[in-house]
């Protein structure tokens, strides 16, 4: 378990107790826990707010009470009318509300946005992270991913699209690179991307679609072939 | 059993389960709705619904999560029917102020305007882990998440709650 690793699970449950190997060697982590800890306990506090006297409402009497038929299904008209309007969000042109709360104009936009939100990840090391930890960013009913991928350094759930989709990250040659596995995003040919310090693509990919990002100077192709193949959408 | 005995047995059950989870119940609206009058409203309509829906719940065991569920609901139908607008903070009313002005000292109160500033997909987890203690598992099924997913943004909300409350230290 290294810093990183350490950190993102204490602060995702301060009273985990594992990790003794490593933080036995790091007061940085040591006191990131203390520091969760404390943060814990003052968050329940604030959280338990009085309570006033709730009267409970007029309750009907039951006895009386006939159970309502199922929930009816859509009459066609209504699907059609459903249908419709997604076709009308379509041709118009979808625009993207990311979790950050600004609206991106496209897909790329926000997954070129992403990148740099993550500064954690873009870390340069060479080691991998666990097993266990991937198999909860990649479960088994999204994706199977087989060694193929490379050293994966990074792995950690985003929302993109308002869908919280694997990000994982892999050490190229020019430093590291975003995969974003985008299971529910479908698009008809491959999408480039490029901004002042990084390239890229998102891949069509069965029924969604995969995004690859590295620095300028990195070479994708390569690691396009071994992403696609080693993953495979479960759905 | 007599049909009266029946209703009465099944109001006892009722009373039972409310008297011990409301608090956890009123407490999980004012957080969802971060107001205290339509925290009110919200329980009352999920007192309802529960008693109108008491016979499906199986396991008294399960009351907790079955009763956060409801309340989650009728929040959201409360604010689908009142189509109201995210609060800003620097204009709250009276209501909206009540839920901070409730502070027994400064530091609590700071680390309730943080937890008031935090994104809903942010503060709702954290409410259910730590107020609420439900496990990770729990709180992705309530909210519809991957287990991964709860557990990234449990880390978010507290690595922003501890940089909101640095940046206010500081100032």
């Amino acid at each position: 378990m290294n810093c990183e690793e350490y950190k993102q699970t204490i602060g995702a449950d301060p009273k985990f107790d594992g990790g003794a190997g490593h933080l036995s060697e790091c007061t940085e982590c040591q006191t990131y826990r203390d520091e969760m800890r404390a943060l814990d306990m003052k968050i329940g506090r604030a959280l338990a707010l009085e309570v006033p006297e709730i009267a409970v409402p007029e309750l009907p009497d039951m006895e009386n009470v006939v159970s309502l038929p199922e929930r009816r299904r859509l009459s066609t008209p209504t699907w059609f009318a459903m249908a419709a309007t997604v076709l009308l969000a379509l041709f118009v042109g979808v625009r993207f509300a990311g979790n950050d709360g600004v609206v991106y104009e496209s897909l790329a936009d926000e997954v070129l946005a992403h990148v740099s939100h993550e500064p954690a990840s873009l870390r340069v090391t060479d080691i991998a992270v666990s097993d266990d930890h991937l198999r909860d960013v990649v479960p088994a009913n999204i994706a199977e991913m087989d060694a193929n991928a490379g050293l994966i350094t990074f792995a950690q759930t985003c929302p993109i699209n308002g869908n919280d989709v694997p990000h994982l990250v892999i050490q190229g040659e020019h430093g590291p690179v975003t995969i974003l596995l985008l299971p529910d995003e479908m698009v008809s040919e491959a999408v480039l991307l490029n901004d002042e310090n990084s390239h890229g693509v998102i891949l069509p990919v069965g029924d969604g679609s995969i995004a690859i990002i590295g620095a300028q100077e990195e070479q994708l192709d390569e690691i396009q072939k071994q992403i696609l193949q080693s993953v495979m959408w479960s759905t | 059993m007599h049909g009266s005995n029946v209703e009465q047995h099944r109001r006892q059950r009722f009373d039972q389960i409310v008297g011990v989870f409301h608090q956890d119940m009123y407490r999980y609206a004012a957080w969802l709705s971060r107001d205290k009058a339509i925290a009110e409203d919200v329980v009352q309509e999920a007192l309802l619904r529960a008693w109108k829906s008491l016979d499906s719940l199986r396991d008294d065991a399960a009351a907790k999560p079955w009763l956060l569920t409801i309340v989650r609901r009728e929040n959201a139908r409360y604010f689908e029917r009142k189509r109201l607008e995210t609060v800003d903070i620097d204009s709250l009313t009276a209501s909206q102020a009540a839920l901070l002005s409730e502070q027994p000292d400064d530091d609590l109160g700071a680390m309730r305007e943080a937890m008031y500033s935090l994104e809903d997909e942010y503060r709702e987890p954290l409410v259910l882990r730590v107020l609420m203690g439900l496990s990770t598992n729990e709180i992705a099924e309530q909210m519809g998440l991957k287990q991964g997913a709860v557990l990234t943004r449990l880390h978010r909300a507290r690595a922003k709650l501890k940089r909101i409350m640095q940046a206010q230290a500081a100032d």
